[in-house]
C-alpha cells in the first residue's frame, strides 16, 4: 500500500477492484466502512457479486481479465471531460515531458518488439532531455509528443461502447463509475483503490496496477489521505515476505537479483543505481551503492572487504534472460531437470497452476523437504489420487513447523506497518519455528563442509551466521537488528560547517536510519527499508504501541514502525501544492510551515517546488522527481492496454490484432494445453479463497472452519445451472483441458452472464482451498488442476482469475 | 447490581466473515459438526445444540430489482418476556441481573418445552446430553466485565454491547441515518429483547425471523390461565366439598333395617 | 367378614382401579412437581428433576395401560348411559348437592359416575396422546406440540379437579363406598341406597352374592 490500513478511512470514494475485501481482508474492512460511514461512495468492480459487494455502494460485474479495458474507458473518460487535478498532473506527473519521437504504439504492439523473444527494445520508451540531462517540459500540456497528449490518444480507442463489448459492463454502469471515481479528481477530494489476487492473478497483472495508478496520477490522488494504490496483501505476511525478498528476482529490499553478466560489484551497482542531472530531483536510488554494499556487510560480516568487493562474487546470480518463478521451478521439475525442491511453508501440489503437472514433477524429484504445520498434498502427493506409491522414487521429509503464533519475530502489514509479534504459545512436539529448522539444516550442512568441502564453499562457510541466542536457539531478535543494519566499526563524522561537534557512532551500534548507511563498507544492513526499525541503542521501535494520533488522521506514528523511516503515507509531498499548502485543508497530511513540513514523516526535507533553488519534486523515488505516466518500467509498455486472458472465450482481441500479452512467458511441456475460444470448454472460470480457509488450505484440519466451509464448490449463475439443468446443492464435475474436478454446485444469483462482442459468456467462480488430503475421505481436489501455468510477463504471478472450463453433471 | 445490556445488531455493516459463529465456538468449547455444501455458505445449515450463533446468508432482489445479499446473525434474542424461561420446568432458564436468559445446563432435564416455546426456534436439544443448550450472551464473561465473545471477534462492529437506553438509542439513529426500510427489531415485543437488530430490510424480508414475534398464545393460556387453574380449580373443589359436607352432609345408607326395596327419604 | 354383605366389585376390578387411580395420582404429583417452580421439592424425593420427568413419562405408560384396562372393563356398564332415567338423576344431581324427593333409581353406577368415567377416559386419552408428543417434541410439529402443553393442562386441571370429587364423595361425601375399592364387600344399605336398582337387577338374575351365603347362590 502506497497508504496504510486505517487511512481507508479518509477516503472519498474507494473502488474495490480485482479485491474481495471483505472476504480476504475482513479486519481492514472494518475502515472502508468508516469511510462510507463519512459518506464515501464504495464501489466494487468484481465478476461475481461476493460479500464485499454486499456492502458497498452498488457492485458492478465485470468479465474476469477485463480490468485494463475498463480502467482505460476510465482514463479516456477522466481526459474527455477535464476531471483531471490540472495542477497535479502539470508538475507531479512527466504528463508534461516529450517523448521519444521514435516511439510508436501500432495495433496492440509497441516500438521495439522482438517477436522471436516475446519481448521489448526498451530504446523508444524514454522522452526528451535538453543538453543538461533534465527532461523537456511543456507544462502547458499541449505539445503533441508530450506524454499526456501521446496518453490521450492511447486511450482514446477505449470506447464506451468497445468498453462495454470487451467488459461486458453496461455503459450506464460504466459512466456510473467513471463519473463517480472521476469527482476524486477535485483537489479537496481524494480516491483510492484497493485491489489484490484479482488484478495481479493475471497475464497483465502489473498493467492492472499501473493503468490505476495513471488514474490516481490523474486525479491527484497519489500521496495523499485516502487515496494510493493500495495493494491488500495477504495474511501469509506476503508484505513481509516481499520486503524480504521471498522472490527470485530481488533481493532483500527489493534491491536487484545480479545475473551472470554482471560480474562484479561495480558493474552491478553501476548497472542499478539511476542517474538524474535534474537539480529538483532528489532522486533516492542514487544511494543504490551505500544498500547492497551494507547488504553484503550484513550477508558476508567480516569476511566480506573492500578487497573481495564484499563478497560480491559469492551471491547467487541468475542466468540472463532466465526466470526462476515457482510456474519455472515446477516446469524444470516435470523437465526433470531439478533434483530435489525445498517447499518451505507451501503446499504446491494443491496451490500451483496446472497442479497435475506439478504433481507429475514432484514424482521426478529426488527428495522433497515439506516444511508445513500440517501434512499435505504436498508431502503426500506419492499417495495421491492415481499415483501408485511403488513407482514414486522421491524420498520426502516432512518438517513440522511452528505455526506463526507460535513463534516471536516482526510481521509487516500491507500498510508496511511492521510489528513485532510475540509467541503465545510453544509450538507442540518436535515442531521447531522456521528460524530454528533454518539454522538446524545450515548448521548440519557447515559442519559438513568443512569436514568434506563441497561446491561453492565460500558461500556456505563464509556466511555470518550468528543467530542464536545463549541456548542455541534461533533469535529473531538478532536477525532483526541485523536487518535493520549496524555499524561494523566506529565511525566518527565530522560536521564540515565545524558548529555541531562531531557525531560518534560505535561499532556494534544499531544505525538509526537507512540515510546513515555508507557504501564503504562502515555499515551493514540486510534489508535498507528496515533501517531505522531500531533506534541507535537497539530499542526496537516495532514493539512500539503508542495510541497518540495528533493529527486525528489515523497516521498512529507512535504504534510499530512503517518502512520507510516510518512514514505512513508514501509520496506525502504530493499532497500539497507547489507552496506546500495542503490541497486538501481538511486533511493536513503534510504542510509546510515556516522552513520545515509538519504531519506525517516528509518524503525527505527539502522545500517545496516554489522554492526555485532548494526545492524538490515529490517523487523521491522516481528518477526524474515525478509521477510516471509514461512508465517503461514494465516490459509490456510504457502504457497499460488491454489483451485478452492466454485462455479466453474470444478469438480475437476487439482492441487489436494482438490477443494476448506478448510480453508474457508461455510454457511448452506436454501438459501446457491451452483451450482458448475452444466451444468444449465454454465457461470464463476464475478462482478465489474462501473467507473461512487460508491458501491451499490447511485450515481444513480446523474442525470449526471446516464446519463452515466443508468442501469444493462452484458457483454459477441460474441461467446457466437453468440451461444446464443442474439444481443448487448438487454435485458437477468442472473440467478444463488440463484436468477436471467434482464440486458442488451452488446456484446463485450473485453469479450473471455477461453480453461480450455481441454473444452470451456464462462466468463461474471455485474456491482454491480444496485438496484430496482431509481429515474425512471426500472426493475433492484441488482447484488448481483445471487452472493455466501463465503468468504475469514482469512477476510470473500465476493466471489464476482466467481459465475456460465446462460443467456437467456429476 | 442489575444492569441490563442490550446486544446491538447492526446488519448493515455485517460482513459474513463468520468470526462471531467461530469465536462463539471457542470460547463456549462447542464441537463442529460434520456438514455438507448444500449450495449455501450458510453452514451448520440451522442453530445446533453445538452452534449457538449463526450467519443466515440470504439472496434477495428487492422491488427495484436490485439484488442484495442479506446476512443475519442469529441465536437466542435473550427476549425479557422469555417463554423459554416461562416452560422451564426446572427453572433451568433464568434471567440474569443483566437481563438475558441464561441455563444452568445441570438444572435442565431435555423436556424441550422451551424448543417448543420459543417464538425465536432457539434452544436446541443435544441427544447425547440429554439437555438443550443455547447462548448464554456469555454470562460468565459479562460478570468478568467482558463483552460476549461473538462482540470481541466482530472486525466491523456489527456487533456492540452496551447499557440498555444507550444501545437502544443507536439502534435507532443508525436506523434513520440508513433510512428507506431500515428499522430497529427487538424493542417492541416480548417486553423487549436483550439483542437488538438494525435491519436494512423489512423483517418481513428476512428468513427464519418473525415479524410479529410473541410468546405463544397457548403458552400464556398453559403457563398464565390454565397453571393457577390447576390449583384454583383444585382448591374450589376441596373447598365446595367441605361447605356441602358441614352443609348437606353426607349422604349415608339408611339403617340396615330399612325395609327391603323400600323407597328413600 | 359381617354377614350378609354384599359383593360389589371383584378382585380384577379392584386392581384395575387401584392401578388407575395410583398412576393417576402419581402423574398428579409428579406433574405438579414439574409445572410449578414452589413444588420441584418432589423432584428431590426421587433424586432429582430429570427423575422426576422419568417417573412421571414411564408413570405415564402405567397409566396408559391401566386407563386402556379401565376402558375396557368398564365402558359398557358406565360408559352408556339410560334413557330417560339418567337424565332425570342428572336433573337432580343424584340428590347428592341439594335434597331431592325423588331421584330416580340408579344402577350399578349412577349417572355421576359415568360421567366420572367418561370424563377419565376422555381427558385420560387426551393426556395419554399429548404427553406422548410432549414426552417427543421434536417429532411433531411446532404448532401441533403447541397445542398438546394447553390440552395436556386442560385435562389436568379438570382431572385434578374431578379426583377431588370422587375422592370426597367416596370417602366422606357418601359414607361406605370406600368398601367396595379395599374388599368388594358392601353393606346391603349402602347398596340400597347407591344403587338401588342395580341391587333389584342383581336379585332378579340371581347374581347376588351375599357373604355367608356365598356359596348357595
Amino acid at each position: 500500500m502506497t497508504n496504510h490500513y486505517i487511512d481507508l478511512k479518509n477516503s472519498d470514494c474507494i473502488l474495490i477492484m480485482g479485491s474481495n475485501a471483505a472476504e480476504n481482508h475482513p479486519i481492514a474492512f472494518k475502515w472502508i466502512l468508516r469511510a462510507k460511514d463519512r459518506g464515501a461512495k464504495i464501489i466494487h468492480v468484481d465478476p461475481r457479486f461476493t460479500r464485499t459487494s454486499a456492502r458497498c455502494d452498488y457492485h458492478v460485474p465485470l468479465r474476469s481479465g477485463t480490468d485494463i479495458a475498463f480502467l482505460g474507458g476510465m482514463i479516456k473518460h477522466i481526459i474527455d471531460n477535464n476531471m483531471i487535478q490540472e495542477e497535479y498532473v502539470q508538475y507531479y506527473t512527466n504528463a508534461s515531458q516529450i517523448v521519444n519521437p521514435d516511439y510508436a504504439f501500432n495495433d496492440g504492439l509497441f516500438s521495439g518488439y522482438n517477436a522471436e523473444k516475446r519481448g521489448y527494445n526498451k530504446d523508444t520508451w524514454t522522452t526528451k532531455k535538453d543538453e543538461k540531462g533534465i527532461p523537456v517540459r511543456d507544462y502547458t500540456l499541449q505539445d503533441p509528443n508530450c506524454v499526456y497528449q501521446v496518453l490521450k490518444r492511447h486511450y482514446d480507442r477505449y470506447t464506451l461502447d468497445k468498453v462495454s463489448s470487451i467488459t461486458g459492463v453496461s455503459k450506464e454502469n460504466l459512466l456510473k463509475v467513471y463519473n463517480e471515481y472521476g469527482a476524486t479528481g477535485a483537489k479537496d477530494k481524494a480516491g483510492t483503490e484497493c485491489y489484490a489476487l484479482g488484478w495481479t492473478h493475471h497475464t497483465v497483472g502489473s498493467q492492472n496496477i499501473r493503468a490505476m495508478s495513471i488514474i490516481q496520477l490523474l486525479l491527484g490522488n497519489m500521496g495523499v489521505c485516502g487515496g494510493g494504490i493500495n495493494a491488500l496483501r495477504g495474511e501469509p505476511n506476503v508484505q513481509g515476505s516481499t520486503d524480504h525478498a521471498i522472490l527470485y528476482n530481488i533481493l532483500p529490499g527489493y534491491l536487484k537479483m545480479p545475473s551472470g553478466s554482471v560480474d562484479t560489484l561495480a558493474k552491478y551497482n553501476e548497472k542499478n543505481t539511476p542517474k538524474s542531472s535534474d537539480p529538483m530531483s532528489v532522486n533516492w536510488y542514487q544511494n543504490y551503492p551505500k544498500y547492497s554494499v551494507s547488504f553484503l556487510k550484513a550477508i558476508w560480516g567480516d569476511k566480506a572487504t573492500p578487497e573481495n568487493e564484499f563478497g560480491y562474487s559469492w551471491l547467487p546470480k541468475i542466468d540472463d534472460g532466465k526466470h526462476y518463478s515457482i510456474m519455472h521451478a515446477t516446469d524444470q521439475m516435470y523437465a526433470g531437470k531439478m533434483k530435489g525442491f525445498f517447499a518451505y511453508g507451501s503446499n504446491i501440489a494443491v496451490s500451483s497452476p496446472n497442479s497435475n503437472k506439478v504433481r507429475k514433477g514432484l514424482q521426478k524429484l529426488q527428495w522433497l523437504v515439506n516444511v508445513n504445520i500440517f501434512d499435505n498434498e504436498t508431502a503426500s502427493f506419492w499417495k495421491g489420487p492415481g499415483v501408485d506409491p511403488k513407482t514414486v522414487d522421491t524420498e520426502v521429509f516432512l518438517l513440522p513447523a511452528a505455526a506463526s503464533m507460535e513463534k516471536e519475530g516482526s510481521q509487516s502489514n500491507s500498510g508496511r506497518l511492521v510489528q513485532w509479534r510475540y509467541k503465545a504459545a510453544n509450538p507442540p512436539g518436535d515442531a521447531l519455528s522456521d528460524g530454528d529448522i533454518s539454522m538446524k539444516i545450515m548448521d548440519a550442512v557447515r559442519e559438513l563442509y568443512q569436514k568434506e568441502g563441497g561446491a561453492c564453499p565460500e558461500q556456505v562457510l563464509n556466511l555470518k551466521w550468528d543467530y542464536k541466542d545463549a541456548f542455541g536457539k534461533f533469535n529473531a531478535l538478532k536477525v532483526a537488528q541485523q536487518i535493520n543494519g549496524q555499524y561494523v566499526k566506529d565511525v566518527t563524522i565530522e560536521d564540515p560547517t565545524g558548529k555541531t561537534p562531531p557525531e560518534v557512532n560505535k561499532k556494534g551500534e544499531c544505525v538509526p536510519t537507512f540515510v546513515k548507511l555508507m557504501a564503504d563498507g562502515s555499515t551493514s544492513c540486510g534489508n535498507w527499508i528496515m533501517g531505522g526499525s531500531f533506534d541507535q541503542k537497539g530499542l526496537n521501535k516495532m514493539q512500539k504501541r503508542g495510541k497518540e494520533d495528533p493529527t486525528g488522521l489515523g497516521l498512529f506514528a507512535e504504534w510499530a514502525y512503517a518502512w520507510p523511516v516510518n512514514r505512513r503515507i508514501i509520496y506525502n509531498r504530493a499532497s500539497c501544492d507547489l507552496e506546500g499548502k495542503p490541497y486538501n485543508p481538511k486533511m493536513k497530511l503534510l504542510e509546510w510551515v515556516g522552513d520545515k513540513w509538519v504531519g506525517d514523516v516528509p518524503d525527505g526535507p527539502a522545500p517545496p517546488m516554489a522554492d526555485k533553488e532548494k526545492g524538490k519534486y515529490p517523487f523521491i523515488m522516481k528518477v526524474d522527481g515525478v509521477g510516471a505516466l509514461f512508465g517503461p518500467g514494465m516490459v509490456e509498455g510504457p502504457f497499460a492496454e488491454h489483451y485478452e486472458p492466454l485462455e479466453g472465450p474470444l478469438a480475437k482481441n476487439p482492441m487489436s490484432a494482438q490477443l494476448t500479452n506478448p510480453a508474457m512467458t508461455v510454457f511448452k511441456s506436454d501438459l501446457d494445453k491451452v483451450a482458448n475460444a475452444d466451444a468444449k470448454f465454454p465457461y470464463v472460470c476464475t478462482t478465489y479463497s474462501a473467507t473461512e480457509h487460508w491458501c491451499s488450505g490447511f485450515t481444513r484440519w480446523q474442525p470449526w472452519l471446516l464446519e463452515a466451509m466443508p468442501e469444493a464448490y462452484v458457483e454459477i449463475s441460474e441461467k446457466l445451472a437453468g440451461s444446464l439443468g443442474i439444481k443448487n446443492g448438487e454435485k458437477v464435475k468442472v473440467s478444463s483441458i488440463r484436468g477436471e474436478v467434482k464440486c458442488v454446485a451452488m446456484v446463485t444469483k450473485r453469479m450473471t452472464p455477461f453480453t461480450v462482442e455481441g454473444k452470451v459468456v456464462h462466468q463461474v467462480g471455485m474456491p482454491c482451498n480444496y485438496g484430496w488430503f482431509n481429515p474425512e475421505k471426500t472426493d475433492n481436489d484441488a482447484t488448481n488442476l483445471l487452472t493455466i501455468a501463465v503468468g504475469c510477463a514482469n512477476t510470473f504471478c500465476p493466471e489464476y482469475k482466467c481459465l475456460m472450463v465446462n460443467v456437467t453433471k456429476a | 447490581m442489575k444492569q441490563e445490556l442490550v446486544k446491538l445488531i447492526d446488519l448493515s455493516r455485517c460482513t459474513a466473515c463468520r468470526g462471531c459463529q467461530i469465536a462463539c465456538k471457542q470460547w463456549n468449547e462447542l464441537p463442529a459438526s460434520k456438514t455438507h455444501n448444500s449450495g449455501s455458505y450458510q453452514n451448520p445449515p440451522d442453530l445446533q445444540w453445538n452452534t449457538w450463533t449463526l450467519i443466515r446468508f440470504q439472496e434477495h432482489v428487492d422491488s427495484k430489482g436490485t439484488l442484495k445479499w442479506l446476512f443475519r446473525k442469529d441465536g437466542c434474542m435473550h427476549c425479557t418476556d422469555a417463554a423459554c424461561a416461562k416452560v422451564c420446568p426446572t427453572e433451568a432458564l433464568y434471567h440474569t441481573q443483566f437481563g438475558s436468559v441464561s441455563l444452568h445446563v445441570d438444572k435442565c432435564i431435555g423436556c424441550k418445552e422451551c424448543i417448543v416455546a420459543c417464538p425465536f426456534g432457539v434452544p436446541k436439544y443435544d441427544e447425547t446430553t440429554n439437555k438443550i443448550y443455547k447462548c448464554d450472551l456469555c454470562y460468565t464473561r459479562l460478570n468478568g466485565n467482558q463483552p460476549p465473545a461473538c462482540v470481541q471477534s466482530c472486525p466491523t462492529g456489527t456487533l456492540q454491547i452496551g447499557a440498555k437506553d444507550a444501545m437502544l438509542k443507536k439502534a435507532y439513529s443508525r436506523a434513520k441515518e440508513l433510512g428507506g426500510d431500515a428499522n430497529v427489531y427487538g424493542d417492541k415485543f416480548v417486553d423487549g429483547t436483550h439483542v437488538i437488530y438494525v435491519l436494512p430490510e423489512k423483517a418481513e424480508v428476512y428468513e427464519n425471523l418473525p415479524a410479529d414475534p410473541k410468546v405463544p398464545l397457548s403458552i400464556v393460556v398453559w403457563k398464565d390461565v390454565l397453571k393457577p387453574a390447576g390449583l384454583l380449580v383444585a382448591g374450589g373443589v376441596v373447598a365446595g366439598a367441605f361447605l356441602h359436607y358441614i352443609t348437606k352432609g353426607p349422604k349415608t345408607p339408611d339403617e340396615e333395617t330399612t325395609s327391603e326395596g323400600g323407597k328413600q327419604i | 367378614m359381617k354377614k350378609g354383605m354384599i359383593k360389589a366389585t371383584g378382585p380384577a376390578e379392584r386392581v384395575v382401579h387401584w392401578c388407575v387411580a395410583l398412576s393417576c395420582l402419581l402423574l398428579c404429583i409428579t406433574g405438579m412437581g414439574m409445572m410449578y417452580h414452589s413444588l420441584n421439592f418432589i423432584g428431590t424425593l426421587v433424586g432429582g428433576m430429570g427423575n422426576l420427568k422419568l417417573v412421571h413419562n414411564f408413570g405415564g405408560i402405567f397409566f396408559t395401560a391401566s386407563l386402556v384396562c379401565t376402558i375396557l372393563m368398564w365402558w359398557k356398564e358406565a360408559g352408556v348411559f339410560s334413557f330417560p332415567e339418567d337424565a332425570e338423576w342428572i336433573k337432580a344431581a343424584g340428590g347428592y348437592l341439594w335434597h331431592v324427593d325423588n331421584v330416580p333409581e340408579v344402577g350399578k353406577y349412577n349417572p355421576g359416575q359415568k360421567m366420572f368415567f367418561l370424563t377419565v377416559a376422555l381427558f385420560g386419552a387426551g393426556m395419554v396422546v399429548s404427553g406422548f408428543i410432549m414426552w417427543f417434541p421434536l417429532g411433531f410439529s411446532v404448532k401441533l406440540v403447541r397445542l398438546m402443553y394447553v390440552l395436556h393442562a386442560l385435562g389436568f386441571v379438570v382431572i385434578f379437579a374431578f379426583f377431588f370429587i370422587h375422592l370426597y364423595l367416596v370417602t366422606i361425601g357418601a359414607p361406605g363406598s370406600a368398601p367396595a375399592m379395599f374388599t368388594g364387600w358392601v353393606t346391603k344399605a349402602w347398596v340400597k341406597k347407591q344403587h338401588p336398582k342395580w341391587l333389584k337387577e342383581m336379585e332378579k338374575h340371581g347374581t347376588l352374592v351375599v357373604s355367608g351365603d356365598e356359596k348357595t347362590s
